[in-house]
């Protein structure tokens, strides 16, 4: 299996940091890219201008107090899309504000987890979202995803 | 004009009386200051030319009674704006601080680890004391947003059974029962109109602390309710260390501490969420005591809630 792609989608360039802090090491050798706004996760995920050549991501790690586009905006765009849709988006945000949370589910999100504001805790839950997609999880293969056929679906 | 049109650079507001001295006359217009004076009734009283003013400086001439409701609704939604304002500050903030401070606490936490052995015992103590500020200061923060959450996002009030707000909160607080050797007695309790999950903060400080603040014998806390006109009298009472009472208003203060931090842990937020959310309900809470001889901390829940709470 080659190893997974993950897009951090974050401004904030110490929790980019954290993030791949926390996953070096880790049995899954995780690839994580970032992006730090809306426009650019956009454009890395249709694959324009500068990320003609990206890899589609297998997991979007999403901030949520971006520049705008915010966070809710992406995640929203991310679930329009056809090809685009079928990628979990894990929203990983400092706010723990009930109607943050709601509505990131509310708009298709996969999981919503709060950012710890401890050290351990936080590399014990980025390590937790690695080990839950890619050791637990099933995900759809990236050529059902680019081109959706349902037909084949097992009886 | 002249006396009405100098009342627009007055400092003190003055009352302008719209007065019919008798059947048939025009009204006459006199003005009155704040010191009780009375103007003669002035020439050009009851024209037209003085309604148009009064009108287009949104004054409307009525009685003194009038007058005075209108100064105090004035007043109550000032206050009523200010109040919301700076509660929106504190929420604004305490949850927009947490990023910041969340990089200061986790990357001084990782340079501890990272280069431990590395830096000399001088830089390890800086980097403990930066990093012990920075945790503290989350603790305060957290806490600035929990009080100032109260309200904010509100949830539609429901019949709470106390008893079973009670039966939670000692079961959460039963390992500090059971290592203070205490014991929590509690009486029969009302089904009151609330959220559950604001009842048990209240009631949860309030026997934490009676645990926290033990004198030398083991705790006993006590806890019930009796009916009031209108309204639920709860009461927890201990028999702590008790408060003087130079210090029982200000013990419901934010951050507000009687004993140094070494002594009693804690950051002095408890109480001051308490009354924010008896408050909330249109209760009141407060404490009766003598240093030595106990607490008594005393709220009330009005048996009909209060409208506003009731709407939101």
């Amino acid at each position: 299996m080659p190893a997974p792609e993950i897009l951090v989608v974050d401004d904030n360039p110490g929790d980019v940091d954290l993030i791949r802090e926390s996953l070096i090491a880790t049995p899954f050798r995780s690839k994580v890219r970032s992006v730090a706004d809306g426009a650019a996760a956009l454009g890395y995920l249709k694959r324009t201008g500068q990320y003609q050549i990206a890899a589609l991501p297998d997991l979007v790690i999403l901030d949520l107090n971006l520049p705008e586009p915010n966070g809710h905006k992406v995640l929203t765009w991310l679930k329009s899309e056809p090809e685009l849709r079928q990628i979990p988006v894990v929203v990983f945000s400092s706010s723990k504000s009930p109607a943050d949370i709601a509505r990131s589910y509310d708009l298709g999100a996969s999981a919503y987890v709060s950012k710890p504001a401890d050290l351990r805790r936080f590399f014990s839950a980025v390590r937790a979202i690695e080990e839950f997609w890619f050791g637990c999880a099933s995900l759809p293969a990236k050529e059902t995803r680019e081109r959706p056929d349902y037909s084949r679906s097992a009886d | 004009m002249a006396s009405v049109e100098t009342s627009k650079t007055r400092q003190k507001p003055r009352l302008l009386l719209l007065q019919e001295d008798g059947p048939g006359e025009d009204p006459v217009v006199r003005e009155l200051d704040f010191d009780g004076n009375m103007s003669p009734g002035h020439p050009e009283n009851g024209s037209e030319k003085l309604q148009n003013w009064l009108s287009s400086n949104h004054i409307c001439p009525c009685g003194p009674r009038q007058f005075a409701e209108q100064e105090l609704a004035r007043k109550m939604e000032e206050l009523a704006r200010s109040n919301h304002e700076l509660e929106q500050f504190a929420y604004v903030a305490s949850h927009d601080l947490r990023e910041p401070l969340r990089m200061v606490a986790t990357y001084t936490q990782l340079l501890a680890e990272r280069y431990r052995g590395q830096l000399d015992e001088k830089a390890q103590l800086y980097i403990t004391y930066a990093s012990d500020g920075a945790l503290r200061m989350q603790a305060l923060v957290q806490d600035l947003l929990s009080l100032s959450r109260i309200g904010q996002e509100p949830l539609p009030l429901r019949p709470v059974d106390c008893n079973a707000v009670l039966a939670d909160v000692v079961h959460d607080l039963e390992p500090a029962i059971a290592e203070t050797s205490a014991i929590v007695q509690l009486s029969k309790l009302p089904v009151v109109q609330a959220q559950a999950s604001l009842l048990r903060q209240v009631f949860q400080n309030l026997i934490g602390n009676a645990l926290k603040f033990r004198g030398k014998e083991p705790p006993l806390v006590r806890v019930f309710a009796e009916p009031e006109e209108k309204r639920w009298l709860f009461s927890v009472s201990d028999n702590g260390i008790g408060i003087p009472p130079e210090s029982q208003a200000s013990i419901f203060k934010i951050f507000q501490r009687l004993h140094a931090r070494g002594e009693y842990p804690g950051n002095g937020i408890g109480l001051a969420i308490c009354q924010k959310i008896v408050e909330h309900y249109g209760g009141r809470i407060w404490v009766e005591s003598q240093s030595g001889c106990g607490s008594s901390f005393r709220f009330t829940l009005p048996l009909q809630a209060r409208e506003q709470a009731r709407e939101a």
